[in-house]
């Protein structure tokens, strides 16, 4: 296994797809723990969405859908950031809104603008295996801003995700710090979309957190737990798809499945 | 007189909605007042108005000598008030009991890249011996009940050692025994530690002791006795 590894990893495509997996597992695995703890799945599920519009939308003027799909991606999460101030709008309607209005635009682009649509519907799919030296470098660079707003905002992520009333009166600008959480999960779904592809997005990002929130019992430990759950994913997918010829991002969300699988069952019978 | 809150001829609402109108409120230091009314009624607002999460659109808002307009003063108030909020029914988040209450510490000793110290974790500790709590100190608060859970807040809403404690609703979503348990901590606390309080409830309970009540209805104060 190991030297069929290494025999693999000098081949510069698959290099950059098993460091961009590494990246993506170790990092985009965090967001997971604030998704299931400020009750966004709704969210994440719309940004996949408008990850369609954005890639009809790149396509349409004349760039790649993916360099449509990460810009979209993006502007749609800050601007979701800043409607969650508004107490009258809940997660579950600013989602009912984007994912309408995303669908429906990326429909109307491709009937008006001739796009193939097959093409736009490969953001779905995504392909590993087609990570340039640039995407690799935009991929780490995602994970770095990830990386460092948790260390530098650690506490105050913390007081948000635990009682944001709490945090409000203490001080913590929670309006902010939302912002800037939806900002991260715009950033972790687009560049998870490119690897994994849309449909396989929750491998990546949500399946470790919240098999790191069954043993966690502390912040970090839930933090901790979903790097290494993550790091499994992408790395048991790619071992997994380099030795029995299959997709990476399908391998790896299998593995994701069956992680979370054990881990709610482990849970069960060991009562933790 | 030392007043540590003096409200006068406030107003505060939403939008366009008035929800209090030239409201007027003294309290003595050490008081402790209840706050009653129905849903809507304001109850909240006049405790953001205090802990200056929220600005009086007339009138005068003094809490510990500050005055409540000025960013600078809110931000001084922030850091002598304690806050008790509702019990979380369902936290989702992961975190020790010691964690919950070394937050409530955040802005004074630390803050973003400023990391607790740990006298800042004795101190939580020692606020968590206060409720009884200090055994559990490494437990998970999702594997808590709802009661101990309320402890565990009181605790982060002592740990910056308040002069003024506002609690909203504490007791709702508790049992019956939680709900006399947590009201008699925070009767014996404040006659060990003195601060003043401001507790709103929608319900009226035995437990509940106070110098003061005060009823909020169609956007005036009035003092039941």
């Amino acid at each position: 296994m190991m030297q069929m590894l290494i025999e693999a990893l000098r081949i510069p495509v698959i290099r950059h797809a098993f460091l961009g997996m590494l990246v993506a597992g170790a990092t985009l695995s965090l967001l997971g723990v604030v998704i299931v703890s400020l009750h966004l799945t709704a969210i994440r599920f719309t940004l996949m969405h408008v990850g369609l519009f954005g890639a009809a939308a790149g396509m349409a003027l004349g760039f790649s859908p993916t360099v449509g799909a990460f810009t979209v991606v993006i502007l749609a999460s800050l601007v979701m950031g800043m409607l969650a101030k508004d107490k009258a709008l809940s997660a579950s309607s600013i989602s009912g809104l984007f994912m309408t209005g995303s669908l429906a635009g990326a429909f109307l682009l491709l009937a008006s603008t001739g796009v193939p649509a097959m093409q736009v519907f490969d953001i779905f799919a995504g392909n590993i295996l087609m990570l340039g030296t640039q995407d690799l470098w935009l991929t780490v660079c995602v994970a770095l801003v990830i990386v460092a707003t948790f260390i530098i905002a650690f506490r105050e992520i913390q007081l948000v995700l635990l009682n944001r009333e709490l945090a409000r009166t203490l001080g913590v600008p929670v309006d902010k710090v939302m912002v800037m959480l939806f900002l991260l999960l715009g950033l972790g779904i687009a560049t998870a979309l490119r690897l994994v592809g849309a449909l396989l997005v929750d491998a990546i990002i949500l399946l470790p957190g919240i098999a790191a929130l069954r043993f966690a019992r502390s912040f970090t430990s839930a933090l901790i737990l979903s790097v290494l759950f993550g790091i499994a994913t992408t790395m048991g997918g790619f071992l997994v798809a380099l030795s029995f010829n299959l997709p990476v991002g399908a391998s790896a969300a299998m593995v994701a499945t069956l992680l979370l699988g054990c881990s709610l069952l482990a849970t069960r019978i060991l009562r933790i | 007189m030392d007043h540590q809150i003096k409200i006068t001829n406030a107003s505060a609402g939403y939008g366009g909605h008035i929800v209090l109108h030239q409201v007027d409120l003294m309290v003595q230091q050490g008081e402790r007042i209840i706050v009653t009314g129905s849903n809507g009624s304001g109850k909240s607002t006049l405790l953001k108005l205090i802990a200056g999460t929220k600005t009086a659109t007339k009138g005068s808002v003094e809490v510990l000598g500050y005055q409540m307009s000025k960013s600078s003063s809110r931000q001084a108030v922030t850091k002598r008030i304690g806050i008790l909020t509702q019990v979380q029914t369902d936290p989702l988040i992961a975190i020790t009991v010691e964690e919950h209450v070394l937050l409530g510490l955040w802005g004074t000793s630390f803050s973003w890249l400023r990391r607790p110290s740990g006298e800042d974790r004795a101190k939580a500790l020692r606020k968590l011996e206060l409720v009884d709590m200090d055994t559990l100190a490494d437990r998970d608060i999702r594997t808590l009940s709802g009661g101990q859970r309320q402890r565990v807040a009181l605790a982060c809403a002592l740990v910056r050692d308040p002069q003024l404690v506002l609690m909203d609703e504490p007791t709702t979503y508790l049992d019956t025994d939680a709900k006399e348990d947590i009201l008699f901590r925070i009767n014996e606390l404040q006659k060990e530690l003195s601060f003043t309080s401001i507790m709103v409830t929608h319900e009226m309970q035995d437990g509940i002791k106070a110098d003061r009540t005060i009823r909020i209805a169609h956007g005036s104060l009035e003092v039941l006795g």
